[in-house]
């Protein structure tokens, strides 16, 4: 492409150039200037990428479709997932909270996963995906806006607020909140544009 | 990065000693006046024409690039003064109300934390201090600070300002902590009359300084912190 430079790489911190070479795995080259992450040697190729995908797709169904907590007060047990948690925050008319609670929660982990999936799926059988470009760019605001570590943290505190009230138990949700967190960070930093253009 | 003949050709150390492949050919020179701009979602490298205001498109994934993100500082400034005025209420307004027996009490932020330390849950409620309380302050302090050196002190401590930048960036999102335990113990306890949470007016507030801090650390453009000073 013309007035474009295939051999370098730019820091997106600071902006500063710099020449590139490409990286051993798991090695991380640093800027110059302000010594923030300007690149790293990745090392999962599209079949392991796929798998780790897939198994997160697996366990954001079971995180968000399970109860996170339960609950028993005088007899009667409550459970709750948080979707519906937060369906019942937006019923009480916080419509604010609730979509940037169901945004940042839930549709962002959702589009992280759901749009790797979609990229990945033709790749691994050898075809680029249509749409390739649009793709990237809502996984970049995807990966800006997804909180499930916080969700995560989040879940267990409100398990020790309400232990103080009743009896609470972990549900199955919360134990996979946590495996996604770290399933979702370790997908953000395998990286996904080296399939297609060696870099970054 | 401002005169071109500064802005390539600086091989990372540890790239350099990675690698695995010898170094490629030095890089092209970006025509006279232009210098390389980065696109923050492919990663493609384009000429661009120095200090130009407008909008680029990158050619590859079709990402609105800019040289600098334009009113950055206007922006930022903006957002930090709402996320100032906003985060008073979300303090002193309740974020959550409990009805347990009859007796319905209201809280906010501090009360769940002091709470939480009555309790003995020392560790949790210093975590949500710092989430609630400490972190959102400290995203406006530091954002106006970085927004103030820009035009008041450029050189001042480039590398110290970019770090920090770094970790508003980094922490940022973790505020939205108490929003998801509100949301949750409201979808929880729902006991009726025995037991039961409902959302304060607090709680929107609240939410918006998160969402408010969030987007003046997004319209903040880091690059400016390693702009030179404009000579005349």
């Amino acid at each position: 492409m013309p007035g474009t430079a295939p051999d370098l790489v730019v820091c997106e911190h600071c902006g500063l150039a710099h020449r590139w070479v490409p990286l051993a795995p798991r090695a991380v080259a640093r800027c110059t200037r302000c010594n923030g992450v300007l690149a790293r040697g990745h090392r999962l190729d599209v079949q392991a990428l796929l798998a780790l995908t897939l198994a997160a797709a697996v366990v954001f169904l079971i995180a968000h479709g399970s109860r996170v907590i339960t609950i028993e007060l005088a007899g009667a047990v409550v459970s709750t997932t948080f979707p519906r948690a937060i369906l019942i925050a937006w019923r009480a008319g916080e419509h604010g909270v609730a979509v940037l609670a169901g945004v940042t929660a839930v549709l962002a982990p959702a589009l992280f996963i759901g749009i790797r999936l979609y990229l990945l799926l033709p790749l691994a059988l050898g075809r680029v995906p249509a749409g390739l470009a649009t793709c990237l760019r809502l996984l970049y605001q995807a990966s800006r806006w997804n909180t499930v570590e916080v969700l995560t943290v989040a879940a267990l505190l409100s398990l020790v607020r309400i232990a103080a009230l009743a009896d609470a138990a972990v549900g199955p949700g919360l134990l996979a909140l946590a495996a996604l967190a770290v399933m979702l960070a370790a997908l953000e930093s395998a990286g996904l544009r080296h399939l297609w253009w060696h870099r970054s | 990065m401002s005169a071109p003949g500064r802005s390539q050709a600086r091989i990372p150390q540890r790239a350099a000693r990675s690698a695995e492949g010898s170094p490629v050919n030095a890089p092209a020179t970006p025509l006279p006046g232009a210098g390389w701009l980065g696109c923050d979602c492919c990663g493609l490298v384009l000429s661009v024409a120095h200090d130009s205001e407008g909008r680029h498109r990158c050619p590859r994934c079709g990402h609105a690039l800019y040289w600098r993100k334009p009113m950055s500082v206007q922006r930022t400034w903006a957002y930090l003064i709402a996320a100032a005025v906003t985060y008073v209420p979300a303090n002193l307004m309740p974020i959550m109300s409990t009805t347990q027996a009859f007796r319905t009490s209201d809280h906010t932020l501090m009360a769940g934390i002091l709470e939480l330390w009555h309790d003995g849950a020392w560790g949790l409620s210093i975590i949500v201090f710092i989430a609630s309380i400490a972190v959102p302050l400290m995203k406006i302090g530091a954002l106006a600070l970085l927004a103030w050196s820009v035009q008041y002190a450029p050189r001042w401590r480039q590398l110290e300002r970019a770090r920090v930048f770094g970790l508003i960036e980094a922490v940022g999102h973790w505020s939205m902590l108490d929003v998801y335990v509100v949301v949750l113990l409201v979808g929880m306890v729902r006991f009726g009359s025995v037991a039961s949470a409902q959302t304060g007016p607090g709680l929107l507030a609240f939410a918006a300084v998160v969402v408010l801090t969030m987007l003046a650390a997004h319209s903040f453009d880091a690059r400016l912190i390693w702009q030179e000073p404009p000579e005349r």
